[in-house]
């Protein structure tokens, strides 16, 4: 059972590349993957595009996701023992609680900013890893028995930088909300200033209120890198069969497994713990300010 | 625009071949630096925990974020490329 299962699960991870050999020819540009094309009817809200594209699909499709993590692995929890699902449950909430709220927030603050720093771990953590999983959301069409279908391929909503800039914002306003609301607006945007001798005051102020707005950069910059340079690459490894000849497959196919298999195994997990832990730190910091 | 970056850059034109060394270059010395850093972070991690063993479970949340800090430095370069092979 589980061979046969290993070998739909083989199948299914290379349909897509079939999908590429038959749709684009030489014609090949991984880029185009980023052209997000508006579904359906343009929805107008003011000068605000709301209509729906594929980064939009992956980001409903993650949202209810990530609400069915916390739903089928801690909200529904059975007397007696506890089985694997309550303990991945448990693993989860613990990662959560020791390695990002606990190494950020000071005591006071675990009750009130936990929940959303947990909600950010597992929303990226899901929608970084069902831009691995090829569905089919992709814009190409191809025609299966004179049925117009879309092709699988694999995109992740935070490879685009408006969604990881709308979370970094979030934290940004967060933290300094919190500052503001737990020292005071006097005492907050003092804390800012450090101690050094005042004629330094002139050259450090400046670096430190620029300093706030570089991490509003640094935070969604470094996701949503990390996410479109391995996307890219696994793209561009699987191209270069049809842009070269068919006998760089091997090598196309082994390097794009290898990246495919680290981006899985480590960034996927360090990216959505690292923006977690960062939020965390972040706001801890500014609720207790060291000066 | 993006597409020409990819494989063909060279192909036809100048100007477009000079953009493209320049991107690779620029990302390669990005990448060097990136390199030595993380090197030195798993590198003390390792003496560390060589050292007191005990304290592994603490340390490893720390490497973690120092690894990710610095690795991300190498895609601050890759934007900033991407960015100006679009743009010039």
């Amino acid at each position: 059972m589980k061979r046969v299962l290993a070998l739909v699960v083989l199948v299914y991870f290379a349909l897509p590349s079939l999908a590429f050999a038959a749709e684009n020819g030489d014609e090949f540009d991984p880029a185009q993957e980023w052209e997000l094309q508006t579904w359906g009817p343009e929805l107008k809200l003011g000068p605000i595009d709301m209509s729906i594209n594929k980064a939009v699909a992956y980001l409903i499709l993650g949202t209810i996701v990530s609400i069915l993590v916390g739903i089928v692995f801690m909200r529904v929890v059975k007397s007696g023992d506890p089985d694997r699902r309550q303990a991945v449950g448990e693993t989860i909430y613990e990662v959560a609680q020791i390695q990002v709220a606990e190494q950020g927030l000071p005591t006071k603050a675990i009750g009130r900013w936990f929940p959303y720093v947990a909600t950010l771990m597992i929303f990226i953590w899901v929608v970084n890893m069902i831009g691995f999983i090829p569905l089919p959301l992709s814009d190409e069409r191809f025609e299966l028995f004179g049925v117009e279908l879309p092709t699988l391929a694999i995109f992740a909503a935070t490879s685009t930088l408006s969604v990881t800039l709308a979370l970094a914002l979030m934290t940004w306003v967060f933290t300094h909300v919190e500052g503001i609301r737990e020292n005071g607006v006097r005492k907050y945007f003092k804390s800012w200033i450090p101690d050094v001798p005042k004629g330094m005051l002139v050259f450090i102020v400046p670096l430190e209120v620029i300093g706030q707005f570089m991490r509003l950069i640094s935070l969604s910059v470094r996701l949503y890198a990390n996410m479109l340079a391995g996307h890219m690459l696994i793209l561009t490894f699987i191209g270069l069969i049809f842009l070269t000849h068919w006998a760089v497959f091997p090598v196309s196919v082994f390097f794009g497994t290898l990246f495919y298999a680290f981006e899985v195994v480590i960034v996927v997990s360090i990216q959505a713990y690292i923006f977690a832990a960062l939020s965390a730190i972040y706001i801890g910091s500014a609720i207790e300010p060291e000066h | 625009m993006l597409s020409s970056f990819f494989f063909l850059a060279a192909a036809d034109d100048g100007a477009d071949a000079g953009k493209a060394i320049a991107l690779a270059l620029g990302i390669g010395l990005g990448a060097l630096g990136a390199g030595v850093g993380i090197g030195n972070i798993f590198g003390s991690m390792i003496q560390a925990v060589a050292r007191q063993p005990e304290l592994r479970g603490e340390l490893t949340g720390i490497q973690w974020l120092g690894f990710a800090l610095t690795e991300a430095v190498v895609f601050y370069g890759l934007i900033g490329g991407l960015l100006a092979f679009v743009l010039i």
